[in-house]
Parts: C-alpha cells; sequence; structure tokens
C-alpha cells in the first residue's frame, strides 16, 4: 500500500535496460499527433475567436483594439512550451507530486480568503509582473492527479466505501466548500463533476454515487427553491426574456444580449468580425461569453463546427487514455478530458441559456493567461500519457 | 523466462486499466459528447434557426438609435407680420447612467445637477442607479444659459461621456397676454391645446423627422463597416398670418380691460373689430385672459385670492374651472341676449320689407300690451310719445321695435332671423364656436308676444360671433360674410401654401335699405342714445343694448351691456362690438359703459387704418390743432407760427431764440391752447399744479385750464349734442406738478344717457 506507481513499475517491470531508462524523469518516443493537431486547432480558432470578440471591448476600455490579444498570444507560445515541456515528463513523476500540489491547493485556497478584496470576491491571487490566477485551477488540477494517484493505488478495493468512496468524498467535500465559500459556484460545480466523474470511472460504489447524486439534488432544490438562495439567477434562467422586460434588467442583461448575439447569428453568421452585439451590448465578449459573438459571427454551422472541434479533441483525450499502460495514465488522461469536455459542455450551456448563469471560461476560446497556461500544460501531461503508451509499444516489438 | 514472462505479462495486465474502468471512461464520453455537446446544439438549433429571426430583430432594435428630430413649429403672425407665436430653441439634457463610473459620481451628479437644473434630486439619483441605460431624461427645454453652465460643470468633474443635449422647440408668446384667447397655447410636448395653436395643430406642427443609425452599447455610432444611416429630414411647420392686427389689438384690449376693471366685470368682456368688407377679424380680445407663455396660471388677481382661501379637492375644483373660464374664446363659445342692439335688425326688416320708413311716426305710452301683456319701455312709467324712425333708435323705444316687429310678421321676421345668420354656425375659423340650437329662438310659428319680444332682442340667445357677423352684413350693403380669422398660410420658406378668399355666404337685405338704417344709427350716435360711441370726423352708426339675464335671477348685476357699431356710416370700413358680462358699476347700461370702450377703440383704430375723417364744419370749429416745431427759431418767428395754428403763446425768460417749448412739436391740444416757450437756460421750467377736472362740465374745465396754464385735449364730446356731459378721466391727475403747457387729455361722458 505504501508503494507508490513508480515502485511498482520499478519492482513489477521486466529488467530490460531499455525499460529501466524510461522509468526517469524524462520521457521519450512520439506522442500522439492526432491529439496535438486537434489541440493546436481549438487554440488557434480560439485566439482569432477571442480576438474578434474582444476587439470592440478592448478599443473602449483599453484604447487598443489588441489589448487582449497580444496579451493571450503572448501566453499561448508560453503554454504551448509549457506543453511541450510536461510531454517531456514522464507523467509517472505526478504520483510524487500528488499529495503536496494538493496540499498547496489547500494552502492556496485558504490564502485566498486573508489576502484583501475590494468587491468581497475572493478567487483571485495576483502575481505581480506575470497576472493573476485562480486557486481554484491549482486545486483543480491538484483534484485529477490525486484521484488519479488514488485509484491507481486501491483499484482493487474501490468498491470499498472506505477506500473508494469516503476519501474521495472528504478530499472532494473540502475542496468545494472552500471554492464555494469564495464565492466561486461555477468553479465549484465544475470541481465536483471531475471528481465524481473520476470517482465513477476509477470504480467507487455505483449506489453510493447515485446517492449522492440524489442528496445533492434535494440538497439544490431545497436551497434554490425553499431558502431562495439564487433564486433570481434560476428566475433569469427560466425567463430570461420576462425578467429582462421586468425589473430584473441588470440580472438578465448578460443572458439577453448573449441570445440576443447567437439569435443574429442565423444559419451561417454575420460574418467573422461582424458581431454587432459585441459593440458594448454584451459584457466582457472575450471572457466567458466569447461563444455568443462566435455564434453571432459564425452563425449555427460554424458553432456547431468549432463543438465539433471540441468532440474531437474530447474523444481523441479518452482515445489515449484506452490506450494508456497503466491507470495512472489512464485516470490522467481520464480526468484531464474530462475536465475539458465538462467546462466546454458548461459554458456553451450557460452562453446558450441551458444552464443558469454562472461565470465559466471556454477553454482555449476565452482570455486568460495564467489558466490558458495551466491547461495547455496539462495537455502536456496527456501528451506524456501518449508517449508513455507509444514507447511500451516499442518494448513490446523488442522482446 | 516463460512464467517470468507470463508474471510480467499478467502484472502488465494488473496494471493496465480495468475492462470496467474502460467501459465507464467510454459511458462518461458518450454523455459529454452526445448529452451534453448535442444539448447545446439542439439549444443553438432553437435560437438561431427557430428563434433566430426574432432574436435578431430585437437586437437590431437596440443597435439601431431612432433620433426624432423636432420640426420647427410654424410661427403665428399678424397681418402686418408681427411675430405672436413662434418656436424658440431650446435644449434637452440626457444622461447615459452606463457611462457613469462610481458610486461617488452618481452621488455627486445627483446633488449637483439637481440644483443646476432644478430637478428633484432623488429622483435624479434614482436614475443614476440604472446602470443598463444610457438614454434618460434629466430635464427638458432648458435655455442656451444652463446648457452652458452644465458644460462648463461637465468638463470641470470629467464626466464628458454622460451628459449630452439635442435640441428641441419651446412655443414663446412675445406679447404675452396679447390676443391669447385667438391664439391658445401648446402643451407640454409642443401640440396645440386652444385656439388656434389647436385648431390649426396640423398645419403648424409640421412632420418629425428621424435620423436612424447603429449605435453601440454606448449609443455611439458603430465603426464604419458596420454603420447605417437613414435620415429622414423634419417638415417645418407652416406659418399663419391672421387677419388680427396687433396695434388694434392692443387698443382694444388696453380699453377693453379698463372698462372690465373699472366697472367690476364679473364674467369678464369682449371686444371684436371686424373688416366689413372681408369679414376678416382685426381685433378680438377677452378680458379677463391669460399668459399663453404660461397659460396654467390663474391671471385675474381675485380668483388666485379667492384661490387662496380654498383647500383640497375644492381647490382643485375651482382652479380647474377658473382656468377653464381664462381659457374660453368667450366670443364664439357663450350665447347671451343681444337686447337694444337687435334693434338695428329689425329696423332693417321694416325697411326691406317696406312696412316702415324714415317718416314712419312711432307712438310710446310707457309701455305696450299684446295679447294682455304689457310689456314697459325702459323709461316707464315716463313716455316717448309720438317719435319719427330715426328718433325711436335713438330713444331705443321699446313698444315702437314691438310694433315695428308686429308688423314685418313671425315669418317674415323669421326669415331675417336665420338670413342674418342667427341659426347657424358663422363658421369662423376658431376652435369650438357653440352652435346655436333651436331651444334658444323661436321660429315663424312664434305667436305675438314672442314676436314682440324678440323684436326688441330678448328672449332668444345668439352669440357675439354672429352679431358682430350680423352687423358687418348691414354695414357691407347687406352682404353676409363668413368670418375669419386666418388670412394666409405661408410654407417655411414664406411661400403662400393657401389664402383665404372672402366668402359672401348672401345677402340680406339690400344695399338701399343698409344705407338708410345706417344713416338712422348714426344720427343716434351724433348726439342721440348712442352718442357715448361718438368720434369726431368718422361718422360713427351703432346701437346700444343691456338686456337682463331672463333666466337667472334677476339682480341688477345680470345684465349684458353691449355695443356694436361701424364706421364710417357712409362707407362702411370696420364694425365693433363690445359686451361687458355682468358689469357692477352704478350705472350698466350699454350706453354708458359699452359704448365708451368702442368709442375709444374706434378713435384709436380708425386714423391707424388711414381712414380719412372728414369733419362738419361745427367740429371743424371745435377742431383741435397741432402744436408748430418752434425750437431754435427766433422768438418772433416762433410766436407767429404759434398763433397761425390758432394758439397761444407763453414766453418764459429774455432771450431771443428758443431753445425750448412744452408742448413738444407735434402735440395735439385744442384751438386756442396755450405754448410756453423758453428763450434762456438757466430760467427754471415754470411749472404748475394740475387742477382736478373730473366732475366739471366742459364750460368749468376749459376755464380751469386757462386758469392753471395747462391745456386740455378734449374727447368724448359731441358737437352739438345736447345733454350734461361731464369730465369722467384726465390723464394727469388732479393736484400733480406738471410743466406749464402740459397736454391733459380729459375723456367726457354723458351721465344722462340711455341704455
Amino acid at each position: 500500500m505504501a508503494m507508490n506507481g513508480q515502485e511498482a513499475a520499478r519492482t513489477a517491470g521486466t529488467p530490460a535496460k531499455k525499460k529501466k531508462r524510461s522509468y526517469g524523469l524524462l520521457a521519450v518516443g512520439g506522442f500522439d499527433m492526432p491529439f496535438l493537431i486537434l489541440l493546436l486547432l481549438v487554440l488557434s480558432v480560439g485566439l482569432i475567436c477571442m480576438f474578434s470578440a474582444s476587439f470592440v471591448y478592448a478599443y473602449y476600455n483599453d484604447g487598443d483594439s489588441y489589448f487582449y490579444i497580444k496579451k493571450q498570444m503572448i501566453f499561448a507560445l508560453i503554454g504551448v512550451v509549457a506543453m511541450l515541456a510536461c510531454s517531456c515528463i514522464d507523467y509517472h513523476w505526478w504520483h510524487k507530486a500528488a499529495l503536496p500540489l494538493m496540499g498547496v491547493s489547500f494552502i492556496l485556497l485558504i490564502i485566498v480568503f486573508i489576502l484583501p478584496s475590494a468587491s468581497g470576491i475572493r478567487r483571485w491571487i495576483r502575481l505581480p509582473g506575470i497576472g493573476q490566477f485562480q486557486p481554484s485551477e491549482v486545486a483543480k488540477f491538484a483534484l485529477i492527479v490525486l484521484f488519479a494517484h488514488m485509484v491507481s493505488l486501491n483499484h482493487k478495493r474501490m468498491k470499498k466505501l472506505t477506500v473508494g468512496f469516503w476519501p474521495f468524498l472528504l478530499i472532494l467535500g473540502a475542496v468545494c466548500a472552500l471554492v464555494v465559500l469564495e464565492p466561486h459556484l461555477s468553479g465549484t460545480i465544475l470541481l465536483a463533476a471531475i471528481g465524481l466523474v473520476m470517482m465513477f470511472v476509477g470504480g467507487s460504489n455505483v449506489i453510493a454515487l447515485l446517492g449522492l447524486l440524489v442528496l445533492g439534488g434535494i440538497g439544490a432544490y431545497v436551497m434554490v427553491f425553499v431558502m431562495g438562495y439564487e433564486y433570481d439567477r434560476i428566475l433569469v434562467w427560466l425567463e430570461p426574456f420576462k425578467s429582462y422586460a421586468g425589473d430584473m434588467r441588470d440580472q438578465a442583461w448578460q443572458t439577453v444580449q448573449s441570445l440576443y448575439a447567437i439569435g443574429s447569428g442565423g444559419l451561417l453568421g454575420q460574418g467573422l468580425g461582424n458581431s454587432r452585439q459585441k459593440h458594448l451590448f454584451l459584457p466582457e465578449p472575450q471572457n466567458d461569453f466569447v461563444f455568443a459573438v462566435v455564434c453571432e459571427e459564425l452563425g449555427f454551422v460554424g458553432a456547431v463546427i468549432i463543438i465539433l472541434l471540441f468532440a474531437a479533441l474530447v474523444w481523441r483525450g479518452f482515445t489515449i487514455a484506452m490506450k494508456a499502460k497503466d491507470k495512472f495514465g489512464f485516470m490522467l488522461a481520464v480526468g484531464l478530458t474530462a475536465q475539458i469536455g465538462l467546462q466546454v459542455a458548461l459554458n456553451l450551456a450557460v452562453v446558450s441559456n441551458l444552464f443558469p448563469n454562472t461565470g465559466i471560461s471556454l477553454p482555449f476560446f476565452s482570455y486568460g493567461g495564467t489558466s490558458l497556461v495551466m491547461l495547455l500544460g496539462q495537455m502536456g501531461i496527456i501528451l506524456s500519457v501518449s508517449r508513455g503508451q507509444n514507447r511500451l509499444h516499442q518494448d513490446l516489438i523488442e522482446e | 523466462m516463460a512464467t517470468s514472462e507470463k508474471k510480467s505479462s499478467s502484472e502488465m495486465n494488473v496494471r493496465a486499466p480495468a475492462r470496467g474502468m474502460k467501459l465507464r471512461a467510454v459511458l462518461v464520453l458518450l454523455v459529454i459528447v452526445f448529452v451534453a455537446f448535442g444539448g447545446v446544439i439542439a439549444q443553438l438549433f432553437h435560437w438561431q434557426i427557430n428563434q433566430g429571426d426574432s432574436l435578431q430583430q430585437e437586437a437590431v432594435a437596440q443597435q439601431l438609435s431612432d433620433t426624432v428630430t423636432s420640426p420647427n413649429r410654424g410661427k403665428i403672425l399678424d397681418r402686418n407680420g408681427n411675430t405672436l407665436a413662434e418656436s424658440q430653441l431650446v435644449w434637452t439634457v440626457i444622461m447615459s447612467p452606463a457611462a457613469i463610473e462610481s458610486e461617488e459620481d452618481r452621488l455627486t451628479i445627483a446633488e449637483d445637477i439637481s440644483a443646476l437644473l432644478e430637478v428633484d434630486r432623488d429622483t435624479l439619483y434614482a436614475k443614476t442607479q440604472k446602470t443598463y441605460s444610457q438614454f434618460e431624461y434629466v430635464k427638458k427645454k432648458i435655455p442656451r444659459a444652463k446648457v452652458e453652465e452644465l458644460a462648463t460643470w461637465v468638463s470641470e468633474k470629467q464626466m464628458g461621456g454622460v451628459f449630452r443635449v439635442i435640441t428641441d422647440y419651446k412655443r414663446v408668446y412675445p406679447y404675452g397676454s396679447l390676443a391669447s384667447t385667438v391664439l391658445g397655447f401648446t402643451g407640454a410636448e409642443g401640440t396645440g391645446l386652444y385656439g388656434l395653436e389647436a385648431m390649426y395643430e396640423g398645419t403648424l406642427a409640421g412632420e418629425a423627422g428621424r435620423v436612424i443609425t447603429t449605435q453601440n452599447g454606448w449609443g455611439e455610432k458603430m465603426p464604419n463597416t458596420l454603420s447605417y444611416e437613414k435620415t429622414i429630414d423634419a417638415n417645418d411647420g407652416n406659418w399663419l398670418v391672421l387677419t388680427i392686427d396687433q396695434t388694434i389689438q392692443h387698443y382694444a384690449e388696453k380699453y377693453l380691460e379698463e372698462a372690465v376693471r373699472s366697472t367690476g366685470c364679473t364674467n369678464r368682456g369682449l371686444a371684436v373689430m371686424m373688416d366689413v368688407k372681408t369679414g376678416g377679424i382685426l381685433a378680438l380680445a377677452v378680458k379677463g385672459d391669460y399668459d399663453p407663455n404660461d397659460p396654467f396660471t390663474v391671471a385675474d388677481p381675485d380668483v388666485l385670492a379667492q384661490l387662496a382661501e380654498l383647500s383640497g379637492d375644492e381647490e382643485s375644483t375651482a382652479r380647474a374651472a377658473a382656468l377653464q373660464k381664462q381659457w374660453n374664446n368667450k366670443v364664439v363659445y357663450d350665447f347671451y341676449e343681444p337686447g337694444s342692439v337687435f334693434k338695428v335688425f329689425t329696423s332693417c326688416m321694416g325697411i326691406e320689407e317696406g312696412v316702415a320708413s324714415e317718416n314712419t311716426t312711432f307712438r310710446c305710452g310707457g309701455s305696450l300690451t299684446v295679447l294682455g301683456r304689457k310689456m314697459n319701455c325702459h323709461v316707464y312709467p315716463s313716455a316717448h310719445g309720438t317719435q319719427t324712425f330715426a328718433q325711436a333708435i335713438s330713444n331705443s323705444c321699446n313698444p315702437a321695435f314691438m310694433n315695428l316687429g308686429l308688423s314685418v310678421g313671425a315669418k317674415n321676421f323669421f326669415k331675417y332671423f336665420v338670413g342674418f345668420g342667427f341659426t347657424e354656425l358663422t363658421g369662423i375659423d376658431m376652435l369650438g364656436e357653440s352652435k346655436v340650437t333651436s331651444a334658444l329662438y323661436y321660429d315663424d310659428t312664434m305667436g305675438d308676444v314672442s314676436l314682440a319680444t324678440n323684436s326688441i332682442g330678448q328672449t332668444f340667445k345668439i352669440t357675439p360671433i354672429q352679431m358682430i357677423t350680423a352687423i358687418s352684413a348691414v354695414a357691407n350693403g347687406g352682404d353676409l360674410m363668413t368670418p375669419y380669422v386666418v388670412a394666409e398660410q405661408l410654407d417655411s420658406a414664406g411661400n403662400v401654401v393657401k389664402a383665404t378668399t372672402p366668402t359672401v355666404r348672401r345677402q340680406v337685405i339690400s344695399k338701399d335699405t343698409a344705407s338708410r338704417v345706417s344713416a338712422m344709427l348714426a344720427a343716434a350716435v351724433n348726439g342721440g342714445g348712442s352718442r357715448n360711441a361718438y368720434v369726431a370726423g368718422y361718422r360713427v352708426a351703432g346701437k346700444t343694448g343691456t338686456s337682463d339675464k331672463t333666466e337667472t335671477a334677476q339682480t341688477e348685476n345680470n345684465v349684458w351691456a353691449s355695443f356694436a357699431g361701424y364706421a364710417p356710416a357712409d362707407d362702411p370700413q370696420v364694425a365693433i362690438l363690445v359686451v361687458l358680462d355682468e358689469p357692477h358699476s352704478a350705472i350698466r347700461y350699454g350706453g354708458t359703459i359699452s359704448a365708451p370702450v368702442a368709442q375709444k377703440i374706434l378713435a384709436d383704430a380708425l386714423p391707424y387704418l388711414g381712414i380719412e375723417p372728414i369733419y362738419t364744419d361745427a367740429e371743424l370749429a371745435n377742431m383741435n390743432s397741432a402744436t408748430p416745431t418752434v425750437v431754435g427759431k427766433e422768438v418772433n418767428t416762433a410766436a407767429s407760427l404759434v398763433k397761425s395754428q390758432g394758439l397761444e403763446y407763453y414766453v418764459v425768460g429774455d432771450g431771443s431764440t428758443v431753445l425750448k417749448q412744452v408742448p413738444d412739436g407735434g402735440a395735439t391740444i385744442p384751438k386756442g391752447g396755450q405754448v410756453v416757450l423758453y428763450t434762456e437756460t438757466t430760467v427754471a421750467d415754470k411749472t404748475v399744479t394740475v387742477p382736478k377736472f373730473e366732475g366739471m362740465t366742459l364750460a368749468q374745465a376749459n376755464q380751469a385750464a386757462a386758469a392753471s396754464g395747462v391745456n386740455i385735449l378734449i374727447k368724448g364730446l359731441v358737437t352739438g349734442a345736447t345733454g350734461d356731459p361731464k369730465v369722467s378721466t384726465q390723464s394727469v391727475a388732479g393736484g400733480s406738478t406738471a410743466p406749464r403747457g402740459t397736454v391733459v387729455t380729459v375723456n367726457f361722458i354723458y351721465a344722462d344717457a340711455i341704455e
């Protein structure tokens, strides 16, 4: 039980010299090209769309139409370098990092509450000279690594509640509690979803998970409809235009402006760059609602193509997971890919009012430097997983 | 090796992801891709394909700025081109709360701007809270000075994006209350609510223009690639040129107001002057009226004082009634009994039908009994005895006219009644002309008692506009005109769009009848019962009337005192009607209180209209003289110049040259009056005490004037008339000090004039 994955691999592995070398810090061998190509495609499209969406807003708010794209391009370059670097690190290294990373995450999540905040919302930590980052993003990554680590260690006894359910739930609950207090509802939802997906895939007791979901559902219902928590948000979600026309104009503003943009796109769109809603109607179009501008400019056809690109990326990520040579790699790839898939789905659902409006960004599209660098770094880990699988294949051929 | 290899591969298998894990991962993948992504695609299909058009429409609605540009409302001019109403450029302030940067700024705006623009602080603060809004009205129609103050404030506080101003128009009436009854007024939105402003709303208003542009969320123009601009120019309203003459209107209002005040008239008075040849209204005055610049303020100080004592609903009801009253056009809206003035028409009927002529004599025994009903003359128990037709008019003898009416007969009487237009609308282009219904008059089936009372203008009602139109028909050789007040409509470039052509409705009586009646009416003014309307040189024809309000309680104040007439009698140009409703003066006869109003208006208006006076010898002998200008002349030369005008001179000082004269050259004083010539600058003005002329007879006044050294200009006297006229008013107060030679106008009144 005390063995970590690396040790397990060392003792279990064949004595072949090449193999020994392969368990060092650096991974070698080719990685999955389709995933990389899809990723770079999504990233490029995302940058173009973010540029178009931010153009006007940047001009009026920062006096420079290129304000956001310039920064985002630099971070994208750093991110790609980070991705390539991460892809070169043998992913087994993250076994060692799992617990310390979660420890750091907790410290950061607590630091947020100590730092002064003018608005009362404590989501960000500012790093002078670099920008700001969200500790919840770090926690999300730490959660994926830790859960992958835990599943790979305990895969045989995952069905047992004391092993495969309660420890996971304790950690997940603690992280979610800290994030929801920030308050950061969308971050909490995403963390919970990723955690539950990993527990489910990892083999936690399905009945316990279902029970948890039912309890969560009842809890949410009671909070909203009995205690009235976030009731306005739900009302806007259910009746956006009525709220807009009535006395909840402010609350419904963003959703309705987003729907105006989406609707204005029609089948084929207004053409790239021709959104009118980004002309200061849609608040912060470079951020969470970038996809509304995409819908307006590229139409239903363009929007579906971009969604299919995301779907292909997620599919390829899962394919890498399927081919992973061990459970740790598998769980890492599943967790990281699911994170992309879930965040994309949640963002698009918010933008199209399929889900109540919570502040959640669209991966590779929304503006945000540190977040993009972290995201690309994590994609590097998926690439690293794909590399390990290739090498195993090579090993087998040698033997 | 084999086992090792086997073990190794089995251990490999142990490390590899379990089958269950893979299956569950595939399930997650499928859920994310098909359920989540699929759901989003379905939702996008709903918004983009199903709802796309309607959402786009709403989006476009907010992306287009549709600015209405106000047209300039047409001016209203009097017949000489003087501006009676015009729209002036004003500014409306708009705020964009979305552009306010902080709560601190919101509070600053609420404090400073509410004080600067005089708006409610809390309302303004509430508007600043509408952070999604780019367009909130702050204050409408502020003058340029305020805009400049605002601009200074904005640059000081650096709130450039928050405020902007758009231009608008405000209606202004440069002469204040002048002709307010004719003009009416506009409401806050610039729409005509009363008078011509309402009647000609469609003509004056013009058409609003629109500027449609693409705008961004802050209400600014979008860049060129996306911009769309469509401008529909505003069409300015047409101008109205009235038949009203601002000068005559001023005379009418001035003298009418004096009379309404001095007689304590409680139900307002009216004075109308009409061009008899066209039917154009030269002046139409109602007092008390209001200031159209401030129409919602009760103008009458007495009424205001009464309102101050009320409160609550009672006060608001009374205020509403008072406003309604001051706005109403009494000339076209109110009904009244014409009384003796109507005898003009009875006279016309008698002459036209041949039942009477100038030689016909009438007997008055103080009363007349018709079908057992005894009706008194106004002199009862005294009587007029035997009179000629002209004397009967002059005496305004009731039995004479009742008899005349009876001999005309009900059928003929009603024919002329209809003919003079008393049963129909006159068709004047003014708002709210009241239609006389058959309940107000008797038709040709009326009995003799009704016919008798009808013949002296009682027991039926007409509107003042009907009266002035009918009396103008008599003046106009029998042709009944359609009265009108708008002569022309001009477009904003000054082209005539529409001109009113005078319309003859019909000829009611012959030219011959008209001129014969005119002569008798002129005689009644020239020394007869209507002599308070006499204007030297102008041969005024007219008739006075005092009628009881029969349907209300018979109190002494319940009368209409009126005068209707025209001048000159031999070639009538203008007709005039003066009605005082419920006067409270000691004497309430039309001949005493209404005729002098007509006389004063005519005396000013006739010379102004360029109608040459023709004086009789008697008038000439009594004529006034214009003082010559003699300043700078040798004393001797000056003296002979003064003498040659039939005037006396009085030299002050020992100089040889006239340095100053009193009165100035060109003043009108009676023949024999005195011109004071100053020959030294060092000599102080010779001052005298002005005598109190009021109450004096002509002889007494002349004596007092000569004794004191002031000149008197006599008005209101009929040359050669009998009676006992006395001075009623004087232009310079008695007892005051004035330079020797000052001209004091004294107005005479015949206190014994009949109704």
